[in-house]
């Protein structure tokens, strides 16, 4: 296939192609000066945890001069012109860009250090790259075309292959090793994480376990106090059916739903992107707020410790996770058989019935039972904050500790009831899945 | 009429612009023809027949069928005209999961009360047709199994079946035996030939076997890099003709 022709007069290029070809570049710079940046915070933090002698102001923070922001700022920057220079940094490495010479000649170390340099002018001037066809900062592919420019361009295709080098041999690889290493170390600080202080009080906790591995089932069928509270095996049921109700009803609503969240059956239209972003925005906003932070809110609307606030909190949550699984499972429908329906006259809906349902029921099920997993296991906590379910009499005898002798091990017969209905349900729908699958 | 399409100008263009798949193409196709299309892969033979049932929609030219303007259609005269244009595919697209009844009976989605479709309900005479048209392609035995369960042969035939429940002026063929074995092949395109024949169906064909195309085409058409390379009779391909079309290397291949 050739490229189509085009009037010499006109423009080669347009605005979007050269924006193309500009926004990796640029996304592969901003790449490499954040992950410096990182570095630089990384620095920083653990200067202030180690070196808090001097330059800490009264909360024991670093303090820099009025200079010091700014110089860590245009440090960053040089650093990442750098690693763009002379290395194959991380950001070049993602966005498939490399620095060649002209012909996708390997640039020699004088002429990277006149590019990194150069880049110094160059990358304010940038954004001009978008109003011209010059190769300013070479924007056009073809090093073949620009002469004696080097550049950085996008790795072809029809390049030979080189023997790639093992990770430790390479700048990126080392980099990124690094930015791990100094990840680990901040998060080992940052989450206070103390292996003295875990072994020093291994005793703290010592005769709990040995409560909780004695569980006394005084409550398994009768109320712990009667007319307020109920049984182990009543709250159990409560627990299963919250969670049933909730799986059930939220994928009889996912359904239909799932289809609007899917950009292959709302077409490309400026009236199905609309569908289709709104719904997908309406999903990860309802989904990124856990359950458990809208029983909070149920809780007080409906009554607190009642199941029906638990069980809306669930329903709610699993619209929004089962809407988002299934509409992925409608984007990922063979097209093929669609096309061959569309081609019969079908209308839209009709290409739906008969060519993508049957294509997605098997995985719906089987997101549905892995939804109906993380719904028991969920409504065993609800209760935490008045979700109703077995774990009302696991925080109650929680906060009877001070008061009843024997509250941690009815917290444990609650653990032990609750650990084999998860086990069990599981199991089931486990082999469910596998005879779906 | 005597003419079924007339393709005008016709042009395609992917990606931003940077790949041109039909390069301004005309060219008619006479009632009752079976025409093949030949050229090598991405020389545009599937872009052409999406387009004229615009499963694909062209960049520019017009494409009429039977004197109407398929190109300008409305979504609700798309769908009028796309019953009267069958297509069968090279990976046969059934719907895997589904019966091969309902698949072929999905040939009549076009044509029936679309509220008794939605609950799978298809008027008496169409399931008659369907057990009909099962019989003719050979395969009555195999209605209520699985359509993954086929062979690829089979597949294809449910596919002709799922075709004929159209009754189609036109049927589109894109590379309908590819995925298929030589002596299935022959099979297949027997079955393409008799609808030619019997039926009075036009024929659109891809194929990438010469020996395919000379023994089943009435025309052939060759395309090459978007644009139409030969046009004729299958005895006026030659070597020189086939070397232009496939290219200087390129050694004829036999399927018997």
């Amino acid at each position: 296939m050739k490229r189509p022709k085009k009037s010499k007069s006109a423009s080669y290029y347009t605005l979007t192609d050269r924006l193309a070809v500009l926004r990796p570049r640029i996304l592969a710079f901003a790449l490499d000066w954040v992950s410096w940046g990182f570095i630089a915070y990384g620095v920083m933090y653990l200067l202030n945890k180690y070196w808090y002698i001097r330059h800490v102001n009264f909360y024991g923070r670093l303090t820099l001069p009025g200079w010091g922001w700014p110089a860590v700022i245009v440090a960053t920057f040089e650093l990442a012109m750098l690693s763009h220079a002379f290395t194959q940094s991380i950001g070049l490495n993602l966005f498939g860009l490399r620095l060649f010479g002209p012909g996708y000649a390997p640039v020699p170390l004088r002429q990277r250090l006149a590019r990194f340099v150069a880049m110094h002018v160059g990358l304010v001037l940038q954004p001009l790259a978008l109003f011209t066809d010059r190769p300013l900062g070479a924007l056009v592919h073809d090093t073949e075309k620009t002469g004696r420019m080097v550049q950085i361009a996008k790795v072809k295709d029809e390049l030979p292959a080189e023997k790639p080098r093992k990770w430790y041999a390479t700048y990126r690889g080392l980099f990124l090793a690094g930015l791990l290493g100094l990840t680990f170390w901040l998060g080992w600080k940052i989450t206070a994480i103390n292996l003295q202080m875990l072994v020093e009080r291994i005793g703290k906790s010592g005769h709990i376990w040995e409560d909780l591995f004695t569980p006394r089932f005084t409550y398994l069928t009768e109320p712990v106090i009667p007319g307020r509270t109920f049984s182990i095996v009543h709250y159990m049921l409560e627990t299963i059916f919250m969670a049933f109700f909730a799986t059930v009803s939220g994928a009889i609503v996912a359904f239909p739903l799932s289809f609007l969240g899917a950009r292959n059956i709302m077409g490309f239209n400026a009236f199905g992107w609309t569908v289709y972003s709104v719904m997908r925005t309406l999903f990860n906003a309802l989904r990124s707020i856990e359950s458990i932070l809208m029983a909070v809110l149920f809780a007080v609307w409906v009554g607190f410790g009642n199941p029906f606030a638990g069980a809306l909190a669930l329903f709610l949550h699993t619209i929004a996770a089962l809407s988002k699984l299934y509409s992925e499972q409608v984007e990922a429908v063979d097209p093929g058989p669609l096309e061959a329906i569309a081609t019969t006259g079908a209308r839209r809906w009709q290409v739906v019935v008969y060519g993508v349902i049957p294509q997605i029921i098997p995985s719906y099920l089987a997101f549905t039972l892995y939804r109906w997993d993380i719904n028991i296991r969920m409504a065993t906590i609800i209760a935490l904050v008045g979700g109703g379910g077995i774990g009302t009499l696991l925080f109650y005898f929680k906060n009877e500790v001070g008061r009843l002798d024997d509250a941690w091990n009815q917290v444990g017969a609650v653990i032990v009831a609750l650990v084999i209905v998860v086990w069990a349900l599981d199991y089931i729908s486990a082999r469910v899945r596998e005879k779906i699958g | 009429m005597d003419e079924l399409i007339r393709v005008e100008h016709l042009t395609k263009v992917y990606e931003r612009g940077e790949v041109l798949a039909l390069n301004d193409i005309s060219f008619t196709v006479k009632r009752g023809e079976f025409l093949v299309l030949i050229g090598l892969s991405g020389s545009g033979k599937s872009t052409l027949l999406r387009c004229i049932n615009r499963l694909i929609e062209p960049t520019a030219g017009r494409i009429l069928f039977d004197g109407i303007d398929v190109t300008r259609a409305s979504a609700r005269q798309l769908r009028q005209l796309r019953r009267r244009m069958a297509m069968i595919f090279q990976q046969f697209n059934l719907v895997r999961r589904s019966s091969v009844l309902t698949n072929v009976l999905s040939g009549r989605l076009g044509y029936v009360n679309p509220g008794a479709s939605a609950i799978h309900k298809f008027p008496k005479e169409d399931l008659e047709s369907a057990f009909a048209n099962l019989e003719r392609v050979g395969i009555p035995e195999q209605a209520y199994k699985r359509a993954d369960e086929l062979s690829g042969g089979q597949q294809q035939r449910v596919g002709i079946a799922r075709a004929l429940m159209q009754k189609p002026d036109l049927l589109m063929a894109d590379e309908p035996v590819s995925a298929l074995d030589p002596a299935t092949s022959h099979s297949v395109m027997q079955y393409l030939e008799q609808m030619n024949r019997e039926d009075g169906v036009t024929v659109i064909a891809s194929l990438h076997f010469l020996s395919l195309a000379r023994r089943y085409g009435t025309r052939i058409l060759a395309l090459k890099d978007g644009g139409i390379v030969f046009e004729g009779l299958p005895s006026e391909i030659d070597r020189e003709k086939f070397k232009e079309i496939y290219g200087e290397e390129a050694e004829e291949v036999e399927v018997r």
